[in-house]
C-alpha cells in the first residue's frame, strides 16, 4: 500500500516531466501536439561544432568540483564528525548558509568583490578578476558553494560509525592512524561517494555560476548550451532536450560508478542499538583546528555575504564603498512591497516548506524501497531519484510544461503553484534519497527482520525501528531541501503561475533590469530568514531526537 | 485502525489540496486576460492595475527576459495560456507573424505611431535606442562615436551585450556591418582593443557601473537612464554615426481566448494614460504625441535599417560576430 503510493508519486513527480524531455528530444513537434518527423532534428543538434567542447567542460568542471570539495570538506567532516570540536552545533549551521545563498547571487557578489575596481581593489587594491575569470576561478566559487554537500553527509556518517569500530582495531594493536585509514574511513565510503556524487551532479546541472564567470573564463557547458537554446530566438527545444538528455546520461554513468563503488562490500555498522560514541580529544589541536574552521567560513560565507550586504547597502555602485554612498533606500524599497518583493519572500518560503516535507517524505520512502525492499524494479526507483539532479532546472521545467499543460487533465496543475511544487520536489528528491540511503545502508536488515518477526506491520517497522535511526539524515536532507528551494532560480522562471513571484524570479529581474542594489537587499533578507527558520527547526528537532 | 486513519488523513488532504487549485483556476478563468511580456517589471504591473482599474478584467502576467517568454510559449504551444505578448524584440513579431500565429488588429489609438513601428498584427508598446553607457569616474576621455570605443584609449575598457542574447544588441550589430565606414573591420578592431562580449544587457552594464570598465557599446538605454537618475556616475551617449531603436512589438495571439479583453489590453496601452506609464519608465512612447520622458525622437540619429532584411540574416551574422569577437 504504502510502497504503490510512493512508486505512482515517484512516477507522476520524476518520471512524468522526464519521460516528456525525452520524448520532446525525439519528436521534434511534441510542443505543437504531433509527433511527426522524429529524429529529424538529432543529426543538426549533434553537428554542432562546440559540442565536444561542451561536454569536455561539463565532465572536467563536475571532476574538478567534486574532487575540490573531498579536499576541503573530508577534513572538516572528520573534526566535526570524530572529535571534540568545539561549538560543533555553531559550525552546522554556519556551513547551512553556502546553501541559502544562490548560485546566481553568490556568484554576482564574487565578481563586485573582486573585478578589477570591485570591493577587494577599493579595500586592499587587491585585483582578484584574472583568477575569477579562469577556470579555476569557476571551479573555487563553486566548491566554496558545494562542499557542505560533502561535509554533512560525511560528518554524520563519521559520527555514526564513530570511533567505536576503529577502538576494536585499536584493542587489536592498529595505530590510531591505521585504525582510521583501514577501518573507519572504508566504512564510511558509501556516504563519501554518495554525496561527491550529488556535488557532480549538482555541478554540471548548475546554471547560475557558469552563466555568470563562464562567458569571461572562456568556459562553456552544457547547461549554458541549453540556456542558449531557450534564450535565442528562434527556440529550439528539440536540441535543447538533446542535449538535456547527454547531461542524464552523464549523471547516470556517474551514478552507475557511484553505486559499483559502494555495494562492493558490506558497510553495515549498526546491528543493534545505536550509542553515542566516545570522541577523540582534541588537545593541544584544538586551536589549529578551530581556525581550520574559521578560514574556511570566512572564504565561503564571509566573502560573498560581505560582498551581499556592501551592494546592498549602497546607494549607487559607481559611488563605491564611502559613507556617504551609504543608505537603506534599497531595503526600504523591498519592505514597502510595493514591487511585491515581501509577496515574493512569503511566496518562497510556504513554497520551500512544503517542498521539504513532501521531498523528505518521499525521498525517505523511496530510499527504504531502492535499499531494503525485494521489489523487482528497486534499481529503477534508485536510478529515478537520482536523475532530477541532471536535468537543468530549465528542461525539466519544459517538461513539467509538456506533460502538465494539457486539457485532458481532470484538474489542473500547470499554471497552479502546485507545478511549482512538483519542480522543487523533483529536483530536490536526490537529497533525502542519497542522505537517508546512505544511512539505511549501515542498518543491518536483522533490525527490521526482529521487529517484523515479533509481529509489527511495515509501517510499525518503518516508523518505529527504522526512522528514529535515519532521523539524523533525514532531518538534514530535509533542511537543505528547504534552503535551496526557497531560492530556485530557473524552473521558478519558466514554471510560476502567471502573477506568482519568488524570491529568485524576484532578484532575478532586480539584476536584469539595472537594479543590483535592490535584488542584494531581498538577499539579505531571503538568506537571513530562511537561516533563522532552519536554526529554529534544527534546535526543535536536535531537542526531540535527543529526547 | 490506525492505519485507516493516516489513509483518511491524506485523503482529506488531497481533497483539500485539490480544491484550493479549482479555486485559484476558477478565479483566473473569470474576465481575464492573460499577458505575457518582457521588459521592465515595474511597468507590467502598473499597466495590468491601470488596466484592472479601466476595464475591470483582470491581467494574468508572466513577466521575463524575451527568451524567457519565448520559451514559455514555444512549450505552451499544445495547449496555449497567452493571449497578448509583449516583447523586447522585432524580430520575433516578424517571425511569429510569418508562422501565421498573429491575429491582425489595427488599434484606433495607433493612429499616431509611426508606420515603421507598427503592422497589421502588431504595434510597438514603446522603444528604447542602443547608447554608449560611459562611467565618467573612469578617467577615460568622454566617447563621442562609436569608433572611439575601438581607440588606445580603450583599451580593455568596454563591455558588449551579445548580439544573441540580446535582440536589440543584433540591431545594432547588423547596423554597424551595413556601414561602409565599419563593417567587420570595426569589430576585428574592437576585439584587437580587448572588448569583452558579456552575455545580457545587465552583464555588460555592471562592470561600468562598478568601474572595472568604463563604457558599455551598446547599451539599452533606459534602463541606464533610470540608474542615473539614482545617482551612478554614468552617461548615456547617442553616438554621431546613429544608432538603433530597440522598438518591444505587442501582438495578440490566433489562439487567443479572450479576444476581446486582448484588444482592449493593446487599447490601453497604446491610449494616453497606457502611454504616459511608458514614458515613466524613461521608455520612448510609440505615439509620438505623448511626450517623453527622455532624449526623444528628434534628438536620436538613427542608423538606416532593413528589419526584414536584417531578420533573414540573422543566423549567418550571428556566426561572423562570433568568429570575429571570438565568442565561444
Amino acid at each position: 500500500m504504502i510502497l504503490g503510493l510512493s512508486v505512482t508519486a515517484l512516477g507522476i513527480i520524476v518520471a512524468l516531466p522526464i519521460l516528456f524531455v525525452l520524448l520532446q528530444s525525439i519528436f521534434p513537434h511534441l510542443a505543437d501536439g504531433s509527433l511527426r518527423g522524429p529524429f529529424s532534428t538529432v543529426v543538426s543538434a549533434l553537428s554542432d561544432a562546440r559540442l565536444p567542447e561542451m561536454l569536455f567542460g561539463t565532465i572536467s568542471l563536475g571532476i574538478c568540483v567534486a574532487l575540490g570539495c573531498l579536499v576541503v570538506a573530508l577534513p572538516l567532516a572528520i573534526l566535526r564528525g570524530l572529535t571534540d570540536l568545539p561549538a560543533a552545533t555553531l559550525w552546522d549551521v554556519l556551513f547551512l548558509i553556502p546553501f541559502m545563498i544562490p548560485p546566481y547571487v553568490g556568484a554576482f557578489a564574487w565578481v563586485m568583490a573582486l573585478q578589477p575596481g570591485g570591493f577587494t581593489t577599493q579595500l586592499f587594491g587587491l585585483n582578484g578578476g584574472g583568477f575569477l575569470f579562469s577556470f579555476a576561478g569557476v571551479v573555487a566559487v563553486m566548491v566554496l558553494h558545494l562542499f557542505p554537500v560533502v561535509y554533512f553527509a560525511l560528518s554524520r556518517t563519521l559520527a555514526v560509525v564513530g570511533s567505536r569500530f576503529a577502538d576494536v582495531g585499536r584493542v587489536c594493536g592498529a595505530s590510531q592512524l591505521y585504525a582510521f585509514g583501514r577501518i573507519t574511513l572504508p566504512l564510511s565510503v558509501p556516504a563519501l561517494a554518495g554525496s561527491l556524487l550529488l556535488v557532480f551532479a549538482l555541478t554540471i546541472e548548475e546554471y547560475g555560476t557558469p552563466a555568470t564567470l563562464g562567458r569571461q573564463s572562456g568556459l562553456i557547458v552544457l547547461v549554458t548550451g541549453i540556456e542558449e537554446r531557450f534564450a535565442e530566438w528562434p527556440i529550439d527545444l528539440p536540441g535543447a532536450a538533446l542535449m538535456a538528455v547527454m547531461l542524464m546520461a552523464l549523471a547516470l554513468a556517474a551514478f552507475f560508478l557511484q553505486r559499483w563503488l559502494v555495494e562492493r562490500r558490506s558497510t553495515v555498522v549498526v546491528a543493534g542499538k545505536y550509542g553515542q560514541s566516545p570522541l577523540i580529544l582534541l588537545g593541544r589541536w584544538k586551536i589549529p583546528a578551530i581556525l581550520f574552521f574559521v578560514s574556511i567560513a570566512v572564504l565561503a560565507i564571509g566573502g560573498p555575504i560581505a560582498s551581499i550586504v556592501a551592494t546592498s547597502v549602497s546607494r549607487t555602485l559607481s559611488g563605491g564603498l564611502a559613507w556617504d554612498n551609504f543608505g537603506l533606500q534599497h531595503f526600504a524599497t523591498v519592505l514597502n512591497n510595493r514591487t511585491g518583493a515581501m509577496d515574493a519572500l512569503m511566496n518562497s518560503l510556504w513554497l520551500a516548506a512544503a517542498a521539504a516535507l513532501g521531498a523528505g517524505l518521499l525521498g525517505a520512502l523511496a530510499s527504504y524501497i531502492a535499499v531494503r525492499s525485494t521489489l523487482r524494479g528497486r534499481s529503477v526507483v534508485d536510478a529515478l531519484s537520482v536523475l532530477p539532479n541532471a536535468v537543468p532546472g530549465m528542461v525539466l521545467a519544459v517538461g513539467l510544461i509538456l506533460a502538465w499543460n494539457r486539457s485532458w487533465w481532470p484538474f489542473p496543475v500547470y499554471n497552479t503553484p502546485i507545478v511549482l511544487l512538483f519542480a522543487y520536489i523533483c529536483i530536490l528528491l536526490p537529497y533525502p534519497v542519497r542522505y537517508v540511503g546512505a544511512a539505511l545502508r549501515q542498518i543491518g536488515p536483522n533490525l527490521d527482520a526482529a521487529a517484523r518477526v515479533s509481529g509489527a506491520g511495515m509501517g510499525l517497522t518503518l516508523w518505529r525501528i527504522l526512522l528514529p535511526l535515519i532521523a539524523p539524515n533525514l532531518l538534514v536532507a530535509t533542511l537543505l531541501v528547504f534552503a535551496i528551494a526557497s531560492r530556485e532560480l530557473v524552473a521558478s522562471v519558466m514554471l510560476a503561475p502567471s502573477g506568482m513571484k519568488t524570491v529568485a524570479t524576484f532578484v532575478f529581474n532586480q539584476f536584469a533590469q539595472g537594479s543590483p542594489g535592490v535584488g542584494m537587499a531581498l538577499s539579505v533578507l531571503a538568506i537571513f530568514s530562511s537561516t533563522a527558520i532552519l536554526v529554529v527547526l534544527a534546535r526543535v528537532s536536535q531537542t526531540s531526537l535527543d529526547g | 485502525m490506525k492505519h485507516s486513519d493516516t489513509i483518511g488523513a491524506i485523503v482529506a488532504g488531497i481533497a483539500v489540496a485539490v480544491g484550493a487549485v479549482l479555486f485559484w483556476t476558477g478565479v483566473a478563468a473569470a474576465q481575464s486576460v492573460t499577458v505575457y511580456t518582457a521588459g521592465p517589471q515595474g511597468l507590467a504591473e502598473a499597466l495590468s492595475k491601470g488596466f484592472t482599474a479601466k476595464s475591470g478584467a483582470k491581467v494574468n502576467l508572466f513577466q521575463g527576459t524575451t527568451g524567457q517568454v519565448m520559451a514559455r510559449l514555444a512549450a505552451e504551444n499544445a495547449n496555449p495560456q497567452c493571449d497578448v505578448l509583449i516583447s523586447a524584440s522585432w524580430d520575433t513579431a516578424i517571425d511569429l507573424k510569418a508562422k501565421g500565429d498573429l491575429l491582425a488588429y489595427s488599434s484606433p489609438n495607433a493612429k499616431n505611431v509611426p508606420d515603421n513601428l507598427k503592422d497589421a498584427a502588431y504595434v510597438a508598446q514603446g522603444a528604447a535606442a542602443l547608447a554608449i553607457v560611459w562611467n565618467s569616474k573612469t578617467g577615460k576621455p568622454k566617447p563621442a562615436d562609436w569608433a572611439d570605443l575601438a581607440k588606445p584609449d580603450y583599451k580593455d575598457a568596454v563591455t558588449m551585450p551579445d548580439p544573441a542574447a540580446s535582440g536589440s544588441a543584433y540591431g545594432l550589430v547588423s547596423g554597424l556591418v551595413a556601414n561602409k565606414d565599419l563593417g567587420w573591420k570595426f569589430f576585428e578592431g574592437l576585439k584587437t582593443n580587448g572588448t569583452v562580449v558579456a552575455g545580457a544587457n545587465a552583464a555588460a552594464l555592471n562592470p561600468v557601473m562598478q568601474g572595472a570598465k568604463s563604457a558599455v557599446f551598446g547599451a539599452v538605454d533606459y534602463i541606464s537612464i533610470e540608474a542615473k537618475q539614482q545617482g551612478e556616475a554614468i552617461e548615456v551617449i547617442y553616438p554621431k554615426t546613429g544608432t538603433v531603436l530597440e522598438a518591444r512589438p505587442m501582438m495578440i495571439l490566433k489562439s487567443s481566448k479572450n479576444v476581446d479583453n486582448a484588444k482592449k489590453f493593446i487599447d490601453y496601452v497604446l491610449s494616453d494614460e497606457g502611454q504616459k506609464l511608458v514614458a515613466d519608465v524613461y521608455l520612448l512612447p510609440s505615439r509620438t504625441d505623448i511626450a517623453a520622458k527622455r532624449p526623444g525622437w528628434k534628438d536620436i540619429k538613427l542608423l538606416p535599417a532593413d528589419a526584414s532584411a536584417s531578420a533573414q540574416k540573422r543566423s549567418e551574422t550571428l556566426a561572423q560576430f562570433k568568429t570575429v569577437m571570438g565568442v565561444k
